[in-house]
């Protein structure tokens, strides 16, 4: 039979494999520079020292939470939790502070609160088996609870200056938060690609069941990952406490949903196994951008959102699609 | 009994199948006549359930046509194959086991009253269903609550409730007893006696040679020949299929040296309610086979010595010591190595790189502290697949776009890199091409005869026989029978397995 007619079939699914690379691959790295590009060119406000100072600086405490929100997905382990754990860490540091005067303890009680959280998660999912979503939505709600009785509802102040210092000093004109939150996330960067422990990650959320077979402690990593994002978030609400020198009590999830958005856009799968906090870093930028790109150009924020809502759809979109094995 | 007055139900004219860059199926002409049982046979790896799957529009075909009834088509989807009366029975049943025998069956094509289910319509169809296909099923029962046979009835039912006038059915008699078996072909030649066309993947040859009007026999995805089923006989079907003598697959058997130490001694392994008394041992330089049916506890029992399930009772030593094994992570480090089962749900992570799956469980021999030393990993899983000769591109591509012989081979390559001393290999030449089961064949006995002990679960009684030194054969969760492996023959394993005199349970 003739071979030759075996060619175009071939073609049709190499294409498909090769859009379908692009776009999970680093797409997500060509839309955000054509977007800097974009409004670089368009926007005269945009290419302005303060303004990319700023972007920098708001972006700072979601990524320090989304970084290692982000271990936890590839992990194959959803994190609800960040949000109770933003809003509750900072008022436990501040407690802190405001007993001992000491801005280190602070910043250690912030981090070690959202350790201890993230153990129960851990904890919860590994040795329970439940559903990494519904046991840190459970949680969830308790360490909202918690935050309340922790501040007695109300607002908290820092007793010493120096708490704002935290997240506000100035080191070659960006502010302390972005240097974390870059620290942060090189750190997780390294501990993904070039460690044992980023490689039983990938695995753990790849396939467990073969990870374990192959002895990667699978109950460890779990419980490692959950630990991990929770301390991420700690230090991330804690620093967000320095910003505003204030921390409150609230039940606010919208933290968590940039940090979703975030982790998603960039092209981690929610299905686990797959991603990179590069990917967190420009899923970040690529909405931070987008925001920024309709403020300047004054877009009604209704529309903000059904845009960003959007530009979720599509990145989710294209993930479940290039899973979908060619036949 | 021929059926040559019969007319042509369903032709492919040069029909290729290609996956990745394996070619399942490979420029078939066939012709399903309405109303008769057409088995397809042959070998793992040999097309044929790749074939049922093209006629029944689960696999486009990657070039040749179809036509059913004269009519040229091309399916892209089972909907599509049911459009034109064509339906299968798969292996993995696709019911809602919560919900009733008579829902699964009319789910999806449930005629309404209004807005309401024609539930008294629906059972009066029902009833008429089971008077014609003689299927005798309780229509409220839950579905997940029937046996696995009782759910392939259902299955049929819901077929010929689409009036589907073609069903395939890929090995539906690979999870059956024998009672169920019969009682299942039963069930095919009434339906094919009312006029319904059967296709039927299967490798049980005294399956075959009962139900089906006609055989075709596949090897390495080409079609051998399509002959009428009384002129054929097992021998003539196992030659078809393999092509050569049976011997000729294998490579020789060397014994171990009488002195060889023992690797592996379990005594007294039990699981509660899995199995008992299993007691194991495997010398350097041994191939050990467990053999028997599905169920019977192969696979359990060696996933509790590799320490992948709880053991309740027993103990494990390993070269003489004594060793607990919690988790696959001791076994790991007491030097025992496992080929699991199903190499897509425990074996690979399909999307990462060929070289993070190899060297994933010997991660521990490149790292600095918690840092993977980059190229030493390069070199050592380089060295490992080349000698298991595995074939990619690139040491970075995704598992995934590895054939299935390759995707075996990564497996094995893991164990390369720094060897145990005793290997599990739990259906090793599962889904793979009949090269690479060869090579993997090669790769074992090369490995006992260098000093590793190997244990090797197959469902492949060839297999079994071909590269075991001793056989040992389970069923109902206990060791009933050790064979020697260079002396034993296809009918004493048989035996063994199903516990009875031999009856027609021989395939060759």
């Amino acid at each position: 039979m003739p071979d030759q007619r075996v060619v175009p079939d071939l073609d049709m699914a190499t294409i498909g494999r090769r859009l379908r690379s692009s776009m999970t691959g680093s797409g997500i790295v060509w839309v955000t520079v054509v977007l800097f590009a974009f409004l670089s060119l368009t926007t005269g406000p945009f290419l302005t020292e303060a303004n990319l100072r700023n972007i920098l600086d708001q972006q700072a405490t979601l990524l320090i939470a989304a970084s290692l929100a982000t271990v936890a997905m590839i992990a194959g382990g959803f994190d609800i939790s960040v949000s109770a754990v933003y809003v509750a860490a900072p008022l436990v540091a501040l407690r802190v502070e405001n007993s001992t005067e000491s801005v280190l303890l602070a910043v250690v009680a912030g981090v070690l609160a959202g350790l201890v959280v993230g153990t129960v998660n851990g904890l919860v999912v590994a040795i329970l088996k439940v559903h990494s979503f519904i046991g840190t939505l459970a949680t969830s709600f308790m360490v909202f609870g918690a935050g309340y009785l922790i501040s007695d509802r109300s607002i908290l102040r820092p007793v010493s200056d120096s708490f704002r210092d935290v997240a506000r000093t100035r080191w070659f004109t960006l502010t302390t938060a972005t240097w974390i939150a870059f620290g942060v996330v090189l750190l997780t960067w390294f501990l993904l690609s070039r460690t044992r422990f980023g490689r039983h990650v990938y695995a753990t959320g790849g396939n467990p069941e073969a990870a374990r077979l192959a002895g990667v402690r699978v109950t460890g990593i779990t419980i490692a990952v959950f630990m991990l994002s929770g301390a991420a978030a700690g230090l991330a609400g804690t620093v967000s406490a320095s910003r505003s020198i204030s921390a409150m009590p609230s039940d606010d999830f919208s933290f968590l949903f940039g940090v979703i958005s975030a982790i998603v856009v960039g092209g981690t799968s929610i299905a686990g196994g797959e991603g990179g906090v590069w990917r967190t870093v420009f899923g970040a930028f690529f909405i931070a951008l987008m925001i920024n790109g309709f403020n300047l150009h004054q877009v009604d924020p209704i529309w903000q959102r059904v845009i960003q809502g959007l530009v979720i759809l599509v990145a989710v979109g294209i993930d479940a699609w290039s899973r979908r094995r060619p036949r | 009994m021929p059926t040559t007055a019969l007319a042509d139900h369903v032709l492919l004219d040069g029909v290729s199948k290609q996956f990745g860059s394996t070619r399942a199926v490979e420029s078939v002409d066939l012709a399903i006549r309405r109303g008769e049982c057409h088995a397809l046979i042959g070998e793992n790896g040999a097309g044929k359930s790749t074939l049922g799957k093209v006629v029944a529009g689960v696999h486009e075909p990657g070039t040749g046509t179809v036509a059913v009834a004269g009519e040229m088509v091309r399916f892209r989807s089972p909907r599509q194959a049911l459009e034109h009366g064509i339906t299968m029975v798969a292996q993995e049943l696709s019911l809602v086991p919560t919900r009733s025998v008579l829902e699964n069956v009319y789910l999806g094509i449930e005629s309404s009253r209004g807005p309401l289910v024609d539930d008294v319509g629906h059972r009066r169809l029902f009833a008429e269903l089971a008077e014609r296909s003689r299927i005798r099923l309780e229509p409220d029962r839950r579905v997940g609550t029937l046996g696995i046979a009782d759910q392939q009835k259902v299955e049929i039912l819901r077929a010929l409730a689409r009036d589907a006038e073609l069903i395939v059915m890929d090995e539906p008699t690979a999870r059956l007893s024998a009672d169920e078996t019969t009682d299942l072909l039963a069930v095919i030649r009434d339906l094919v006696g009312s006029g319904t066309t059967v296709v039927f993947v299967s490798h049980f040859l005294d399956q075959v040679l009962e139900v089906a009007d006609r055989i075709t026999v596949l090897r390495d995805g080409r079609l051998i020949r399509t002959a009428d089923a009384v002129d054929e006989t097992p021998a003539t079907l196992v030659e078809a299929m393999i092509g050569r003598s049976l011997a000729a697959n294998f490579p020789r058997k060397v014994p171990p040296a009488a002195d060889s130490p023992l690797i592996l001694s379990a005594t007294g392994l039990g699981r509660v309610g899995v199995f008992e008394e299993v007691d194991i041992a495997v010398r350097a330089g041994e191939i050990v086979a467990l053999s028997g049916l599905v169920g019977s506890g192969r696979s359990e029992v060696v996933r509790g010595i590799y320490g992948a399930d709880r053991l309740d009772a027993g103990a494990i030593r390993l070269e003489g010591e004594p060793a607990t094994l919690r988790s696959p992570h001791d076994a790991i480090a007491r030097g025992i190595g496992m080929i699991p089962e199903s190499r897509r749900d425990q074996g690979l992570m399909a999307r990462r790189s060929v070289r993070e799956n190899a060297s994933l469980p010997r991660l521990d021999l490149f790292t600095m502290g918690p840092v993977v030393a980059d190229r030493r990993e390069r070199v050592a899983v380089a060295e490992a697949t080349t000698e298991v000769d595995l074939r990619c591109a690139s040491l970075d591509m995704p598992v995934d776009s590895l054939s299935g012989g390759n995707q075996q081979k990564c497996l094995f390559a893991r164990w390369m890199i720094d060897r145990p001393r005793l290997l599990i290999a739990d259906e090793p030449t599962r889904g793979v091409d009949v090269g690479a089961k060869r090579a993997i064949y090669e790769l074992l006995a090369r490995l006992a005869a260098e000093g590793m002990g190997v244990l090797l679960v197959s469902s492949e009684i060839e297999e079994v026989l071909g590269l075991a030194h001793r056989i040992l054969v389970m069923r109902g969760g206990r060791i009933v029978t050790e064979l020697d492996g260079t002396v034993a023959t296809e009918g004493e394993v048989l035996e063994a397995a199903f516990g009875t005199s031999t009856e027609d349970h021989s395939d060759a």
